[in-house]
């Protein structure tokens, strides 16, 4: 059950054969949380309950731990986010050269602070962590792309072009 | 074995144990709050550091391991390890942890459950700072519920991971996790999996702080305010160690008091909240006697003399019903006094719980039940047929105290006898029956030995006074069976009962009470 009282749905790996592998590939289970996380992610868009529990079975462990592993990380979603993840690297090299005007920027733009999600569920504006790529900044990554030494003028048009 | 020199001490180890451990076995204070002898080592605290000689940086004491060197590497030609655990750099060491973990800490110790045995205000006071430099604004966070009994302060706490391992590995149900990282790392539950399993009390005792609260004890008293007696839990036939805090002769709350042959340092939240139970019962408080449908109340000497002629009347005719909730000491002298015991009231069962690490529930939720068996013979437990086609006309009961309905079999069986004697606390059915009631002690006011059902026989000490005119059970017995007897065979107190018991029976000679202390000792 959820907390609401309604019931709570299974989660289930469309990509079966693939979870299949990732599993077979630890002689302990419990191994195979972090890939798994990651296969269901991309599926869902963000953790669910429902994947917490699916998760914890495969392991065989306490879904209190998969979520432990869950909460330590920050790639990891525990709510609903945007279609495109807009990710400003808030670290030194990129808060030097300009980072924090991508962020007004996007911000001014879309009508979005940080964290937030645009209305129409396009875009959500993130700041992270540094992405390890201090010699080419500012670094934006928008999905799994890295973006790098963008002035703000490119960094609008790469934004118009995202359909 | 390794030589270990730690400040002016040489000591001879075992190799492999830990500098902690070391300590802690020779008296030596080093403080620690994520180490915990029952929970696997993590060294995440960092309270316990010390310093070693050759190592560059300060090491944890509870995960830096002692062994043999070389000869040709030893310190001084002869220590296998120097260890000093009261340098200056380790006393400024320990002041600058205690400042971290104080930084967000509310200091609202005055209204904190746990002030006056808490290891926060323990080691601040023995070496920490008076001041801290913080000048930032405190994270402050609501209190929550982890569990429906235990709540979590989360401005207290430490982040020393005992519950959650206590969990893990203890309980094995790992419903505990710290949560997030770093600054926003907080100790929490799945709001569908949350703390509620049998040993979830325990998590209360083991946090050195005051993060985790009991519900049951929240905010009911200070901690200094309360008696602390050693006792022996008697709700199901393990029989852990506990301890009782009381004020008044009211109890506030049980901890579990460290055996390792019993029950490690936990206890199960049966036995944990299961002294409520007496709070609610309807004590009796006066020998009496039947009159009619209601009963007179008697001195001790008339009712003492009273049973014992009705005993003698009829000895041949009369029965005991012994008690597995009962000490070996009144199961015994009951058994002395009847020609025969028969049996014991419904026993009271559950099932048997284990976990993990060997804790366990017994399903047998009495205290004595081995001991009765041990000494009062062979018993049945369905006696009530057995009375019916016997020609017994007399029955002395010890009863347990668990308000049973009587059944028509139990009816009948009374309304055969020519009298009934109930030895009880509790104003049961069974005593409302009775011809001649005798008032004994409650569970925690009891003195005597009970066997657990692995055979260790442990050392019941009374924690409360008894209550109005009552007495000792095995005392009225000891009592009744003086008044039948020449009086060079009286006995005079719980010492001569407990040897003459082990004169009959071999495997409970040579006990004393002295003997047993507070760990309990194992039958032969
Ligand atoms: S709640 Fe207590 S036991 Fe648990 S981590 Fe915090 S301080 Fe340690
Ligand atoms: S396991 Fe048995 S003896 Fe131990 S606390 Fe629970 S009920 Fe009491
Ligand atoms: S007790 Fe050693 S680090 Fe916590």
């Amino acid at each position: 059950m959820n907390s609401n009282g309604t019931p709570k749905q299974k989660f289930i790996f469309t990509d079966s054969g693939r979870m299949e592998k990732i599993l077979s590939q630890y002689p302990d289970k419990r191994s195979a949380t972090l890939p798994l996380l990651h296969l269901a992610q991309t599926q869902e868009g963000f953790i669910t309950g429902a994947i917490i529990d699916a998760v914890a079975q495969y392991t065989e462990i306490h879904p209190a731990e998969v979520m432990d592993c869950v909460s330590f990380y920050t790639m990891f979603f525990r709510r609903p986010l945007g279609t495109n993840k807009l990710q400003v690297c808030q670290t030194l090299s990129c808060s030097l050269n300009g980072a924090d005007d991508f962020v007004d920027h996007i911000t001014q733009k879309y009508g979005t602070k940080p964290g937030e999600t645009t209305s129409d569920g396009k875009f959500t504006l993130l700041k992270v962590e540094c992405l390890g790529s201090c010699g080419t900044a500012p670094v934006i990554q928008i999905n799994n792309d890295y973006h790098e030494g963008l002035s703000i003028n490119e960094l609008d048009k790469l934004l118009d072009s995202i359909p | 074995m390794p030589l270990l020199k730690i400040d002016d001490k040489e000591i001879q180890v075992e190799s492999g144990t830990t500098i902690l451990e070391t300590a802690i076995a020779s008296g030596i204070e080093i403080p620690y709050y994520c180490y915990h002898p029952a929970l696997e080592v993590v060294g995440s605290c960092r309270m316990c550091l010390v310093q070693v000689e050759g190592m560059s940086k300060l090491q944890v004491s509870c995960n830096t391991f002692i062994g043999e060197v070389h000869p040709d590497r030893k310190v001084n030609g002869k220590y296998d390890m120097v260890v000093y655990t009261q340098n200056e750099l380790v006393v400024k060491e320990r002041k600058n942890i205690l400042e971290f973990l104080l930084l967000n800490h509310p200091l609202d110790c005055p209204v904190c459950d746990q002030a006056g045995e808490c290891y926060l205000q323990d080691y601040s006071f023995k070496f920490g700072n008076a001041h801290s430099r913080f000048e930032e604004e405190k994270r402050v966070r609501p209190n929550e519920y982890l569990g429906s009994q235990i709540v979590i302060n989360h401005n207290r706490c430490i982040l020393c991971s005992r519950c959650v391992r206590f969990t893990q590995e203890i309980s094995g149900t790992s419903e505990l996790f710290v949560e997030a990282r770093g600054y926003n790392s907080k100790i929490a539950a799945l709001e569908d999996k949350p703390l509620d399993n049998l040993l979830a009390g325990n998590v209360a005792d083991i946090c050195p702080v005051g993060a985790l609260l009991s519900t049951d004890y929240i905010h009911k008293n200070r901690i200094w305010n309360l008696e602390q007696k050693p006792s022996i839990c008697q709700d199901c036939s393990v029989g852990c160690n506990v301890d009782v805090f009381s004020q008044q002769d009211q109890i506030f709350r049980l901890t579990a008091r460290e055996n390792q042959d019993v029950n490690g340092y936990f206890m199960c939240d049966i036995g944990r909240y299961g002294f409520h139970r007496f709070e609610k019962i309807e004590r009796i408080s006066h020998p009496m006697v039947r009159n009619g449908k209601s009963f007179n109340v008697l001195d001790w000497d008339e009712a003492i003399k009273k049973t014992a002629d009705l005993i003698e009347k009829s000895k041949e005719k009369t029965a005991g019903i012994v008690s597995p909730f009962h000490t070996n000491e009144s199961n015994y002298l009951l058994g002395l006094l009847m020609k025969e015991t028969l049996g014991y009231l419904p026993p009271i069962t559950g099932e048997e719980i284990t976990f993990p690490t060997k804790f366990r529930i017994s399903a047998d939720r009495s205290p004595n039940l081995r001991g009765v068996n041990d000494i009062c013979g062979d018993l049945v437990k369905d006696f009530t047929s057995i009375i019916k086609t016997r020609d017994i006309r007399g029955l002395y009961i010890l009863d347990d105290g668990v308000d049973r309905k009587l059944d028509d079999s139990w009816k009948d069986i009374l309304a055969k006898m020519d009298f009934v004697i109930v030895q009880s606390y509790a104003m049961t059915e069974l005593a409302k029956s009775a011809h001649i009631v005798l008032p004994g002690l409650a569970p925690f006011e009891r003195e005597g030995t009970i066997t657990n059902d692995k055979g260790r026989i442990q050392w019941l000490r009374p924690s409360l006074a008894t209550k109005g005119d009552s007495k000792p059970d095995w005392e009225i017995l000891m009592l009744v069976r003086n008044a039948l007897h020449k009086e060079s065979e009286y006995f005079a107190d719980l010492g001569e009962v407990i040897k003459k018991m082990g004169d009959q029976f071999p495997n409970y000679s040579g006990i004393s009470l002295f003997k047993i202390g507070t760990q309990g000792m194992a039958l032969t």
